[in-house]
């Protein structure tokens, strides 16, 4: 058992009361289905198996029915994502306006393609539809928040941020033993040494991440107020280099402050 | 013409986002009027002398929508479509987010006006910052007194219900939304039975745009013939357009219809210095283009048609001379593709072709008849879907291609340049 599915009965007894609040809103009971997903989906990162099963439970729904529905929302996640959820507009307002570039960059930087999350589960990435956010182009979301008229400065100032951010919380599993808590689904392509979305029961460095973490964006928002010093290595491949990140931040940091 | 501010009225320049900035400008006074002074059939009538058509993409007219509801039913639902989605529309976004207290005040309108206890808006998933603003103001309303049970002491019960999605560019039909809303596949329903008939759970439902709805507020302060005397003889009153792509200020205007499609790019700030203009696509990623000879025509529903093209969800992407249209059309087919429920052979396949010869055609690797197979795959699926969708994928791809053949057809490989 990971530590996500033992924490999962509790987590379960926590959220009914606001399924059950959910449910009260609508005159059937299923249209409570993508809410109460949503709801899981903000504790946990993804859809989980067992959360599906609770959802079906609710709503005197099939484990078929459920799964049926939940496959097609590109927004509800069927596998555990990165902390971070990279998605960046490829629109055609944004397309036209610099975004192939955006998007080159951030695959050169992260190492990782389409719906792929990079080896140490931060980030995940995604080229996703029109944002209608097309008057402030090329522009994406990090777990749903927006950030806009992106630039390659930007996306280094930001990948170093959330980092750091990543990585400056105990416990830090990989971090203490590289490799070590990696459990990797046998269907997924990185058993065939390329990188996936698909990595079952990746610890993450700090709490659920996914949708509704906000702990990179607030960071970002205090980069973006250039009220933190920051620096770049520009040089860097994303991956490999982030704890030397914090290292030298930290050393920074020191220096700065005493 | 210049620019009118209606809805976009105090943007960027007061916090809409509060009750008491909203009131302090006469906010929640129309409802109140609504419920205490006038009838249902009173606002429906206001609404549709008014003029005022649906502002999501389809243009129909929004009192006509509401009278197709039957008399016998008095369970009806009203659902504001907030699942802006596409490309190039950004105004649901901004009024959301900016102005929600308006955009609840519609909704309560509108609900009164067909006679419903129930409204929900349903608000696109990727817009979770425009959710938890809406959220907060609806709170207010609701401990203000203008949602619930006996609003104003009248006896009227209003519940209004805030539904998020999770990514599905479809459930902006108003039949896949409404599976949506009911917890299932967005798939669009077979039509008739129309949603007015059989809508959610079966009853009869309207659907609305956000800016349909947000129009009502206006159109109450200041009556129907205020409204109805701007625009032109039968596309009346005001429209937010998003005006995108190579124009200098992007961004939200709300305009009179009939305003040029110059005049609306000048609004934009014009073209970027030193280039010139090739086309505009003027009403979201399913119209067709525009061009050059177009320029002084009013934007309105019938001029647009009449060029080819429609005012849709009022989305206009401007193209200049840097535009690679073969690319374009690819990022357009393979949206759609990319948004297609399904359901319907024709727009499954079709738009999955379409994206596969483009796409080769980006790379400058097409096959000999590549240029004729675009033409026929695309024709051959309008008209055979369930829903909108799939014929959304010919118009652009046609009209570039009518009018930039070249582009294309220099990127189909020589015969005896293709791989063996």
């Amino acid at each position: 058992m990971t530590p996500r599915e033992q924490n999962f009965p509790a987590l379960l007894e926590r959220l009914t009361p606001e399924c059950e609040r959910i449910i009260a809103q609508y005159e059937q009971k299923r249209s409570a289905l993508l809410p109460i997903m949503q709801l899981f989906q903000e504790h946990e990162g993804y859809c989980s198996p067992e959360a599906m099963r609770a959802a079906a439970g609710m709503l005197d729904l099939t484990m078929g029915e459920v799964e049926g529905t939940v496959s097609f929302y590109t927004l509800l996640y069927r596998r555990p994502v990165g902390k971070y959820m990279l998605q960046i507009c490829r629109g055609l307002a944004c397309s036209i306006n610099g975004a192939e570039d955006i998007m080159a960059y951030f695959r050169e930087k992260l190492g990782v393609g389409q719906l792929e999350t990079t080896d140490d589960g931060i980030f995940s990435y995604e080229e996703v539809e029109c944002l209608a956010a097309c008057d402030r182009a090329s522009c994406m979301q990090v777990n749903l928040d927006f950030v806009y008229s992106l630039t390659p400065q930007m996306i280094d100032e930001m990948l170093v941020a959330m980092r750091a951010e990543a990585y400056s919380t105990a416990p830090m599993a990989q971090i203490e033993a590289p490799g070590r808590t990696w459990a990797i689904s046998q269907e997924s392509d990185i058993s065939r040494g390329k990188k996936s979305f698909g990595a079952i029961g990746v610890p993450l460095p700090n709490n659920a991440g996914g949708v509704g973490d906000r702990s990179g964006i607030i960071m970002l928002d205090h980069i973006l107020a250039r009220d933190v010093e920051f620096f770049t290595k520009t040089s860097e491949r994303a991956v490999v280099d982030a704890r030397q990140v914090v290292e030298v931040r930290e050393e920074e940091g020191t220096r700065a402050g005493h | 013409m210049p620019v009118t501010k209606v809805l976009t009225a105090g943007i960027g320049e007061v916090d809409l986002r509060s009750i008491d900035v909203y009131r302090q400008r006469g906010g929640y006074k129309q409802w109140e009027r609504a419920i205490r002074e006038m009838q249902p059939a009173d606002v429906l009538s206001l609404a549709d002398k008014s003029g005022l058509r649906g502002r999501g993409g389809a243009g129909f007219p929004t009192g006509r929508k509401w009278s197709f509801l039957p008399k016998d039913k008095p369970l009806r639902y009203l659902v504001c479509n907030c699942d802006e989605a596409e490309p190039g529309t950004f105004k649901d976004h901004m009024l959301l987010e900016e102005t929600p207290h308006q955009v609840i005040e519609g909704m309560l309108i509108g609900a009164y006006a067909i006679a419903s206890h129930h409204a929900f808006i349903y608000i696109r998933g990727e817009f979770r910052r425009g959710y938890e603003i809406f959220c907060v103001a609806l709170e207010e309303a609701k401990r203000a007194g203008y949602v619930g049970r006996n609003i104003f002491g009248s006896g009227f019960d209003l519940e209004l219900t805030v539904h998020r999605g999770a990514g599905a560019y479809i459930c902006g039909e108003e039949t896949a939304l409404l599976n949506s809303l009911e917890g299932k596949r967005g798939e669009p329903r077979l039509k008739p039975p129309f949603p007015a008939v059989e809508g959610l759970y079966g009853m009869p439902t309207v659907v609305n745009n956000v800016e349909t709805l947000a129009y009502l507020v206006p159109i109450l302060e200041r009556g129907a013939e205020w409204f109805a005397a701007a625009g032109t003889e039968r596309s009346k009153g005001y429209k937010v357009v998003s005006v995108s792509g190579h124009v200098r200020n992007p961004g939200n205007y709300e305009i009179a219809l009939g305003t040029t499609i110059r005049e609306l790019i000048e609004i934009a700030g014009g073209l970027r210095p030193g280039r010139t203009f090739m086309a505009v696509q003027p009403g979201g990623g399913s119209s067709a283009c525009v061009f050059e000879e177009h320029l002084d025509w009013p934007y309105d529903y019938e001029s647009l048609a009449k060029a080819g093209s429609m005012v849709g969800s009022g989305a206009m992407v401007v193209f200049d001379d840097t535009t690679d249209f073969v690319k374009v059309a690819y990022n357009l087919a393979r949206f759609f593709a990319h948004e297609s429920c399904g359901q319907c052979t024709p727009c499954r396949e079709g738009g999955t072709w379409i994206t596969r010869v483009l796409d080769r055609l980006v790379d400058h690797r097409g096959i000999p008849g590549d240029f004729e197979m675009l033409a026929r795959v695309s024709s051959g699926i309008t008209g055979l879907n369930l829903c909108p969708l799939g014929d959304s994928i010919e118009p652009f791809l046609k009209s570039v291609m009518v009018r930039f053949p070249e582009q294309f057809k220099s990127r189909v490989l020589a015969p005896e340049a293709q791989p063996a």
